[in-house]
């Protein structure tokens, strides 16, 4: 009788262990921290002839969310796309906690040696503003903006606003009157919104929902007259008839017909929710240079444009300080739109 | 059509890979959920990237298995330790633990999985056929309305303190204040975060949990197991399976469980935790017989398993109808989806039929598969009570721990569990219901962010957010009858024993 409890004992820690196993490996790397800088003593002269300095091992890619979000699906299939160019493995690290700064601190200290980046979205910019992080953007080295999630204005589709003209008109003669469903502050739809009402000259009431898919829903439900979010999140409501977009603040290239706010007469109005690379401040200019460059080879791949074009991301490509100046801009509109 | 469609999904799930996906998944889900820390959505999550090579139809079947699985599996460690192995299963612990202290672990353990499998089944049913209507009462459901319900749901804090009102309307507001820590999502400034980064975006459901649930049992067992003989303690359980007469009175409540479940779960944002209190405490305010719940009542088990199992056909409802996820665990699918480039939304049904029919069809399957694997794992899980106390208790604190620090990778979170089972164990000494904080906690936050949308929208008017529409003004004045109506009886019960202290 004991012999079998202890034999069931053991096979069910064997099967818990397994699942904290794969639990711990979800959770954090398959790498461990700063590993030991490879052959200190074998080769005094690094060896420039045939071997390139970068990447020796494999590249681990550190994310701020949790396995099996938007971001880090995003940055697996990345990953899959540029390995052929980078000839080693390219393993996505998910570090979520404390608001990100559990990832950020972690690549921010790493070796500067390339083999430890991190995925960023803007979310790097708006954290350190709304908490005090011992890191910001600015604590790293930009290597490459690669996509930007598209930010569209979308109404439900018996709504009587039919362009941004409408809205805009609608909102002068009764400022405040209109209420949008928006993200929480310091997230991009919020941006955006003020950096058009600051353009245009008008008010509306942004209502804060913490997820893009109440927000949708609250507008489809008619509870709101409009909402400014991604447009990934909403784009099956809008092929279905239900929701309709008035414009949105990036052009589409697979939606060439939805009008942008440049194209209906604020060109000023700039806000691009992005995704990119950056890697440890300290890191090789050369280095930098071929991460820049394998990352730019991720375009190329078919599997991956076919995600990225079904997900409704814009290509574009921003290397080094293209993409810090890109940062820097939206730092100081997240920091404006907090402010009040 | 419905028929011709449901028909093609069959043939797609009667083949030996999608059956064996739809196994593995449920058998994986229910290993995750009876593991404290691992919930539903953490074991889909840890399945995902094997789902890559998958055809997208198979991993989403498998997906489903694991999310059915997961939400069951919690309940059975909430009944056999007193420790929710999911935070939907939470509310299982109040009569399913009573239940097994007093012998009737069989009773307990089985009418949960018939609740389950039931529960499922309704959701799987409802999701086929309704799944128009049901995202039309997902739409109806505003900010104002979302407010309302938490407040009803709510209201059950009243009658957790067994006979004293106030103990549970103190462990409920304690609830609440947890639930205001970390990032205000509208004044976009840290609440008592105190500048400390791991607080930032608040405390999480599953170290809390943890803590108030398992580490308080744990340590209020060590207490019990030291300096007492009983080393390996052989409880008089009664394992057998619960007859046609014991499970006749459940079938009714848990039925309206099941609808009340279907109905939340397609609602974005509400989720299985709210669902199987909510459900639980209209199970309670609608009995012949309130005072029994919380002290073994079967139907205190079979309403929150039946609920929280709906959920997940109610959940897939906004997913696969508006392509939008309502949940954690659907956004998940939503990204199995996403991998293999397909958009769900209302054009699914019209371009790829096939998909979402094979995914009903696949629940049918895995809730069948559930009752096979729930019931080997019964057989397994009961066994375990009976090995050495402190073996059992040293192994569920490092499991809890584990988990805790899993969830974040943080050793902050490890601390919050710590920290909560401290405090747990002290509200225990003062009879402080901790269920209450925990519907506090999963309740406060979205009643206080719905309030303040409502408010947004109504342009700061309180009467314009209580008339906001019928549903809202039914469910606040329901709210307020069943707060007058606790009040009242706690008056007379008092009036009561005072009498009897009196003599």
């Amino acid at each position: 009788m004991f012999k079998r409890n202890t034999l069931l004992m053991f096979l069910t820690l064997g099967l818990i262990a397994l699942m904290i196993i794969t639990v711990g490996c979800g959770a954090k790397a398959p790498a461990p921290a700063p590993a030991p800088a490879p052959a200190p003593a074998s080769s005094p002269e690094p060896a420039k002839e045939e071997k390139p300095a970068w990447p020796q091992k494999e590249v681990e890619i550190v994310y701020h969310s949790k396995a099996g979000s938007g971001g880090d699906i995003f940055l697996r299939a990345m990953g899959k796309a540029v390995e052929p160019a980078l000839g080693k493995a390219f393993v996505v690290n998910n570090m979520p906690g404390a608001a990100g700064a559990t990832a950020w601190n972690y690549v921010a200290k790493a070796k500067p040696d390339g083999h430890t980046i991190l995925g960023i979205s803007s979310t790097l910019i708006t954290a350190p503003l709304i908490n005090k992080m011992p890191v910001n953007f600015m604590s790293f080295e930009p290597v490459a903006m690669m996509f930007i999630d598209p930010m569209v204005i979308f109404v439900p589709a018996d709504s009587p606003f039919k362009t941004l003209a409408d809205i805009v008109d609608a909102a002068k003669k009764n400022p405040g009157k209109q209420k949008w469903a928006g993200g929480t502050p310091g997230e991009l739809g919020v941006v955006a919104g003020r950096e058009l009402m600051k353009a245009a000259g008008f008010k509306v009431a942004l209502v804060p929902f913490e997820g893009g898919g109440d927000a949708a829903v609250s507008v489809l439900g008619g509870h709101l007259d409009a909402g400014i979010g991604e447009y990934a999140e909403i784009a099956s409501s809008v092929e279905a008839g239900k929701l309709r977009i008035i414009v949105a603040f990036n052009k589409m290239p697979t939606n060439q017909e939805i009008p942008t706010v440049a194209e209906e007469g604020y060109p000023d109005v700039d806000v691009r929710k992005l995704r990119g690379v950056v890697a440890t401040k300290g890191t090789p200019p050369e280095v930098i240079d071929a991460l820049v460059k394998v990352m730019k080879t991720a375009y190329d791949d078919p599997s991956f444009r076919k995600y990225f074009e079904s997900n409704n991301l814009i290509p574009e490509f921003a290397a080094k300080e293209d993409f810090l100046k890109v940062m820097e801009l939206q730092h100081e509109q997240i920091k404006a739109s907090l402010e009040n | 059509m419905i028929f011709e469609y449901f028909m093609q999904g069959l043939d797609i799930v009667l083949n030996w890979n999608s059956l064996i996906a739809i196994l593995f998944g449920v058998a994986w889900g229910t290993i995750g959920g009876m593991i404290p820390g691992i919930n539903a959505t953490i074991a889909m999550a840890l399945l995902l990237p094997f789902t890559w090579g998958m055809d997208p139809v198979v991993a989403l079947m498998m997906l489903s298995g694991v999310y059915c699985g997961g939400e069951y599996g919690g309940s059975i460690p909430a009944i056999l330790i007193g420790t929710p192995g999911t935070n939907a299963a939470a509310c299982t612990v109040l009569d399913g633990y009573e239940l097994h202290k007093q012998g009737k672990t069989g009773l307990a353990l089985f009418t949960s999985l018939n609740a389950s499998v039931f529960g499922g089944i309704v959701g799987a049913t409802a999701l086929v056929f309704l799944a128009i209507p049901l995202a039309n009462v997902a739409l109806a459901f505003g900010p104002a309305e979302y407010f309302a319900l938490a407040a009803l749901g709510l209201t059950m804090i009243c009658s957790l303190g067994e006979k004293n009102v106030f103990k549970g309307i103190l462990a409920g507001f304690l609830g609440i204040l947890v639930s205001t820590v970390g990032f205000d999502p509208f004044a976009g400034v840290p609440r008592f975060t105190f500048d400390i980064l791991s607080l930032a975006s608040g405390f999480e459901m599953v170290p809390l949990m943890m803590g108030l649930y398992a580490i308080t049992e744990m340590f209020k067992q060590s207490q019990a197991v030291v300096g007492n003989d009983g080393f390996v303690l052989k409880a008089e359980t009664n394992t057998k399976f619960p007859s046609w007469k014991e499970t006749k009175p459940l079938v009714f409540p848990a039925s309206w469980a099941a609808a009340l479940g279907v109905v939340i779960g397609a609602m974005p944002g509400a989720g299985a935790t709210a669902a199987a209190f909510i459900s639980y405490s209209e199970a309670k305010r609608w009995s012949k017989n309130p005072d029994s719940f919380g002290k073994g009542n079967p139907i205190g088990v079979a309403v929150p398993e039946a609920a929280n199992n709906a959920v997940t056909g109610g959940a897939l409802v906004p997913l696969l109808a508006l392509g939008i996820p309502g949940s954690n665990s659907t956004a998940i699918m939503l990204g199995a989806l996403m991998i293999h480039n397909v958009a769900p939304g209302p054009l699914l049904f019209q371009k790829t039929p096939e998909i979402p029919y094979s995914i009903f069809v696949s629940l049918f399957f895995a809730n069948f598969f559930m009752f096979f694997i729930g019931y080997l794992c019964i057989k397994f899980a009961i066994k375990m009570t009976n090995i050495s106390k402190p073996a059992l208790i040293a192994v569920i604190m490092a499991l809890v721990f584990t988990g805790s620090f899993a969830y974040s990778g943080e050793i902050f979170s490890m601390g919050v569990a710590l920290s909560f089972g401290l405090f747990g164990l002290g509200m225990r000494y003062f009879g402080l219901p901790h269920t209450a904080t925990v519907l506090g906690f999963v309740l406060g936050f979205i009643m206080e962010a719905n309030l303040r949308r409502a408010l947004i929208i109504s342009e700061g008017s309180y009467s314009g957010v209580f008339a906001s529409s019928l549903i809202s003004s039914l469910l606040l004045g329901l709210a307020i009858v069943s707060v007058v109506f606790s009040f009242y009886r706690g008056y007379k019960s008092s009036q009561k024993s005072g009498k009897a202290a009196a003599l």
